[in-house]
Order: structure tokens, then sequence, then C-alpha cells
């Protein structure tokens, strides 16, 4: 880093405790938010696309808001005061899915794509900062169809990438290939190299969200695209040296979830799992290491979930956010004094 | 963005003084609770006592099968009641499929009831309560006293049958109890609509939400019952099979009963229902949703046959197709204008999540 960013670094009021979502207001406008936990607004950036996840820059107080599939814009935000820097616009027959990651040298960008020429073929596009900007680097294969979040194992450098499986065109979210969908999960360097691809039982179960424990515990979260009768299991692990397997929770719990999950999040300190399940209206906490349940409330709309220092801070579409601190035996929910509703899938903090 | 609402809210706040908007809905959520909602849950819990009774009666012989069947039209008419009020303890994890399954478009009703009646294990409430979901309700009830396959005057047939159709009795009452006890519990269900904020709504607004969020669901609902044997889920062919309640030929009976307590939420008993909400400058919405509940309640009235007859004759598809317009108006008001008039954000992240 060279003295001028160091600096730079140096006088950024402190990111802890700053709430990134994507957001909509009543009339279905999109926007970039940032908010302080205890209710301030540092900004709210109005943006042509519906936003997914946000991806922060490790060094500069810099944040991209990734276009939700199947948009074609991503957003890379100034998080003092939110001004709009750039618009990051996909390449020709590309559009983003919704996630991305930076790499620890802040130098480079890589986010889930999908190749609409050949639809669902899985990339990973590279960009690189140049100057506080986006350009455009090349691309690599997700080694899978559908790809949508990505993140990295505790090296840095390995990249895991969720593989939904489902094929979509250009401009629709529309899956064309629900008999014969392929989800995967895979870890590649992030030179393009595949590491390993590793499966669930059922092809009907997209695996779509990951979080990573500090040890290298990847934790993935599915929605199931099948009959409404089966269950299936919308949250897996991989713990580190053993395979990717269904985690451990009861046929009754899983029916529970409605097939469907919006996000997962890992708590290092508390080795806790957190998942939610805006569909049944429902927020779940496991014990990570012994699978023990935690928590199972009901939570309209429940669908961003980050770790914080003592738990847990839950988004929702509907109502309002909760933190729920997690350190004694049953973790207490305090509802959060930002606006309720119209939180997008994922918050970052 | 958020800023000018935050502020015109205070405002009002300020100025209102006691009156809140937060108030206003604590007081509108407390009296839907009190006056509209939990009185329909007594009367299924009264109509599923009554069901077990009365399945004990026509078993032992003491009452008719027109006795039975009324009792059971009664029960699944206050189930009927129940659905635009499904928040809570029976909303969650999967309970209504015990008490009524549907859509069931492989008869999985009348094939697993026969291969249970069928297997040698005896059957009572405690073996139904772990047998699958698709036999515990209604549905499975209505199959046996109403399927033309069955000849209960057959002593035979009935004493294959009875076992089952006592245990449905009796799970039903078993489960409206469970469900009753945990709606008038200390800080249960009733107290949480009415005490903000609580373990389940931070504040009475979520508890407005939940509510709009089980009417749109329900109306959204009647459109599928109705649409379903209309044929829009398949390629205009009539599905007759595909209704609810088509045994019993309630089908129609049903629909109305939901709709009838859909339009209670909205008006409430006294005028505190989600109608109460609006304000001066919203009456025009206000009126707009009382017409639609006028002409879709008038619709079903005016056409009182059963959905099957209804079906079979060009007249009667149409005054059907008129109806599912005008549950469809109903719908879209609900989950468009109303939510948004009421600040509501519906099922963002569930219906249109990544």
């Amino acid at each position: 880093m060279g003295l001028a960013q160091w600096w730079k670094t140096l006088l950024t009021p402190s990111r802890r405790g700053l709430l990134l979502s994507a957001r909509d207001d009543a009339d279905g406008r999109h926007y970039a938010v940032g908010y302080r936990l205890d209710g301030r607004q540092v900004f709210a950036t109005q943006v042509d696309q519906r936003c997914h996840a946000v991806v922060e820059h490790p060094q500069l107080p810099l944040a991209l808001f990734v276009a939700r599939r199947p948009g074609t814009q991503s957003y890379l935000v100034d998080v003092c005061n939110g001004r709009l820097l750039q618009t990051l616009t996909a390449r020709p027959d590309r559009h983003f899915q919704g996630h991305g990651v930076v790499h620890a040298s802040g130098e480079w960008l890589y986010t889930t794509e999908n190749d609409t020429s050949d639809p669902g073929r899985g990339v990973i596009g590279v960009y690189r900062f140049n100057d506080g900007r986006l350009i455009p680097h090349g691309e690599l294969s997700s080694h899978g169809i559908g790809p949508h979040e990505l993140a990295w194992m505790p090296d840095g450098e390995t990249l895991v990438v969720a593989n939904g499986g489902i094929r979509t065109e250009a401009e629709s979210r529309v899956g064309m290939n629900l008999d014969a969908m392929a989800p995967s999960l895979v870890l590649m360097s992030r030179d393009g190299q595949q590491l390993s691809k590793e499966t669930l039982a059922q092809s009907m179960n997209s695996i779509r969200h990951l979080a990573i424990a500090s040890d290298g515990t990847v934790l993935t979260c599915q929605q199931f695209m099948g009959d409404t009768a089966t269950t299936a299991p919308l949250l897996a692990i991989k713990r580190p040296g053993e395979a990717f397997q269904r985690f451990t929770v009861s046929d009754e719990q899983w029916r529970r979830m409605a097939h469907y999950s919006a996000s997962v999040a890992v708590h290092d300190g508390l080795r806790l799992v957190a998942l939610t399940a805006p569909r049944a209206n429902r927020f779940f906490l496991w014990d990570l290491d012994s699978g023990a349940i935690r928590l199972e409330v009901t939570l309209p709309d429940c669908a961003g979930v980050a770790a914080v220092e003592h738990g847990f801070v839950v988004s929702s579409g509907q109502g309002r956010c909760r933190l729920f601190d997690c350190r004694r035996g049953t973790p207490i929910a305090t509802p959060l004094s930002l606006p309720a509703g119209f939180w997008d899938n994922h918050l970052h903090l | 963005m958020f800023r000018p609402s935050l502020l015109l809210t205070s405002l009002a706040a300020l100025v209102l003084g006691a009156c809140s908007p937060q108030d206003r809905q604590a007081a509108t959520s407390a009296a839907i609770a009190q006056q509209v909602i939990l009185p329909t849950y007594s009367r299924w819990l009264e109509a599923d006592r009554q069901l077990a009774i009365s399945a004990q009666a026509y078993c032992q012989g003491t009452a008719n099968l027109d006795t039975a069947r009324a009792d059971f039209l009664y029960a699944q008419r206050a189930w009927a009641q129940l659905q635009p009020l499904l928040i809570g303890p029976l909303a969650e994890g999967n309970t209504t499929w015990q008490v009524q399954f549907w859509p069931d478009k492989k008869n999985l009703v009348g094939r697993q009831v026969e291969q249970l009646v069928s297997a040698d294990t005896a059957i009572d409430a405690t073996s139904l309560a772990k047998a699958s979901v698709v036999v515990q309700g209604l549905s499975a009830y209505e199959y046996i006293l109403f399927d033309a396959r069955l000849d209960l005057a057959d002593a035979n047939q009935k004493a294959r049958y009875c076992p089952l159709l006592v245990a449905i009795g009796e799970h039903q009452k078993t489960l409206a109890e469970t469900i009753l006890t945990q709606w008038n519990s200390q800080q249960g269900m009733l107290w949480q609509m009415s005490h903000f904020p609580n373990p389940r709504y931070a504040d009475a607004h979520e508890a407005i939400a939940d509510l709009l969020r089980a009417q749109v669901t329900a109306l959204d609902t009647l459109k599928k019952k109705l649409g379903t044997p209309l044929g829009r889920q398949s390629k205009g062919v009539a599905q007759p099979l595909q209704a609810e309640a088509w045994r019993s030929q309630a089908s129609l009976h049903t629909l109305a009963a939901s709709l009838n307590a859909a339009q209670t939420v909205w008006a409430g008993v006294d005028g505190k229902g989600l109608r109460s909400l609006l304000s001066s400058d919203q009456q025009a919405l206000a009126a707009r949703i009382d017409a639609a509940y006028t002409v879709a309640l008038q619709t079903l009235s005016e056409h009182p046959q059963p959905l099957a007859e209804q079906l079979a004759s060009g007249q009667g598809r149409q005054s059907l197709e008129t109806l599912y317009d005008q549950l469809n108006t109903l719908h879209r008001l609900h989950e468009g204008e109303l939510a948004k008039a009421l600040g509501i954000a519906l099922g963002f992240n569930a219906n249109d999540g990544d």
C-alpha cells in the first residue's frame, strides 16, 4: 500500500457497524444504502438496477453493490457519503449474478456471471482496480452452471463457488433446465484452476449461498426447485478435510423452511451458523460443531444476515431488522432502529 | 429517500399526540385479534369438538349419516373461515396440512385412506398422529362420508372406516385445542397482537403487516381454488375433481365462508378493521375495496348451484369466470394499493428473492 493510500485509510471514519445493503422504497425504486446500527442513515443512493450483495474493498472506503441477476450494472459507491463513483457495466453477452469478492490485495474483483451466448455457462469475471476504478481484465470458468455466490477460503487465494445449476437466458430469471439441473460446490484457485467439485444428492437442490468459517469450514444454503412433498436439505457443510454433506437437521425442520433459504452466515467466535428462510418467515441458528439447534423463530420475510460481535443482525423485507445477542443459552432479539421493510436479500457488515 | 417519510411520520406523531400511527395500529391489531380472530378460532374449536362427538355417535349408530355429514360441513366451514386469519401457531410448520390436504392432484387422499384401512394395524388418534398428514384431516373425513365408491349403509364397510373417522375427529379436536391454548396462554398469540414490542412483533406495524399478508395469501388461494377447477392451469379444460371439497359439493360454500371472513378482517367489528387504518385521503381506495367485496359476495349468492353443476354449463362457467375476475380484483387491491397505503412490503424476499 502506498503512503497516500495508507493516509486515506487512516482518515476513513470507522467502518465497523456500517450496514450496507440494497433496499427498495415503497414505489419500487432501488437504492444502495449504508446505515449505522443505531439507525443513522449514512447514505441512500438511488440506482437504476436492483442490487443483491455488497462487496467491500479491504482498504479503501469503497463498496460495490452487485447487480441482481440478470442485471448488467454494478455500482461502486463511496461508503463515507454514498457518492456513486462508477457504474460497472457487464461485458457483451454477460450479466451479473449478484455476488462478487475483492482480493485481499485490494487490486482484483471477481464476480459471478452468466454467459448468455451459451446460457447458464458459469463465468467468473475478473476486474482490476485502477486508481479507484474497475477495469475489465479477463474471465475464468466457474466450472459449473449458473454460479451464484462466491467467497474466499481463509487463505484468501482459493475461491469457493456455489454453482446454482440453473440455466437462464439474457434478461430472464426463468430456469430452463429444471429437469436437468446440475448444482455444484467448486473450489478453485484464483488463476482459474478447479481444485474440487462436489454435489449434493438431489439435483433440484440449487446451491446458492455461502458462508466460510475462519477454520475453512464451508457452509452452503440451498433453494429446492422440486416437489413440495419432497424433503430437501437446505443447509450443507464441508468441514476441513471432509466431504460436502447435508447439515444435521431433522426432516421436520427441513419441511418448515418452505424449500427456500435466502442467506447463510457464520459466527467464528461463537461457532454458530445462521439461516434465513423468508418463504417460511423463519430464522434458524445452530451450533456449528454439534449441529444442535439454538433458535428457530418467526421473522417475516427475513433474508439478510451477518455476524456482529455478540451475534447476528438479520434484515427483513417486511418488518424491522433485529439484532440477536447469542452470548447466552437462548439468543435474545432486539429490534433495531432502522427503517422497516424493503431490505433486499443480503446485508453486509 | 426514506427521510421525508420518516419526517412525516414523526410530525404526524407529534401532531396527533397519543393517537400516533403506531397507537392506531396497535389498537387495530388488538381489536382484530380480540373481535375477529379469537371468536373464529373458538368456533373452529367448537366445530371440531362437535365433529369428534359426531364421529363417535355415527359409528355407535346413535346418529345417522345425514347428521354426520352436517357436522362435517359445519367443521369444514369453520376451517374455511379461519383461512384469511392464518397467522401465528396454526400458520407455522405446515400445521394446516393436518387440517386439510388440498390441492390433491393425484388423489392421495383416496389412495392413502384405502391403504390405511386395508392395513392390519389398529387405527386410533395416537397412531393417526404419526401417520401421513394426508389422512389426518378433513379431506380424509370428507372422502369417507361422501365418496361415491363407499357404501356406508353396508355394516362391514362402515366398520372398516369408522376407526379412522373417529380418530380424525379426535385429532382435529386435539389440534384445535392446542392451537387455541397457544392463542390464549400467557404472552400467547392474543397477547402478542395487543402488547408491543414482543418476541414476535417488534411493533404494531409488523402485526398489521402479518394480518395483511394472511389476507393476501388467502385471497390468492381462493383464486387458485376457483381457477384450478375452471381449468386455468390446464389450458381451459375444466377439472371439477381438482376443486376443494368437491366430494361434499361444498366448494363454493367454503369459498364464500373464507371470503366473508376476509371481509370481516377488512371492515372489522365496530369498524375496527384494516379499513380504519386508511386516512381521509385514502377513502377512495377504501370504497373500491368495499365494492370489490360486495360484488364478489353478490355473484356467489346469486349463483348458489354447486360448482360441478356450474362448470358443466356455459352460463355457469361464465358466472364462475366473472367471480374469478372479481376475486382477482380484490386480491390485486390488497396486494398492491392497500399494502402501499399501509406502508407494507409483502413478500419482498419470499416472492422475489434470489
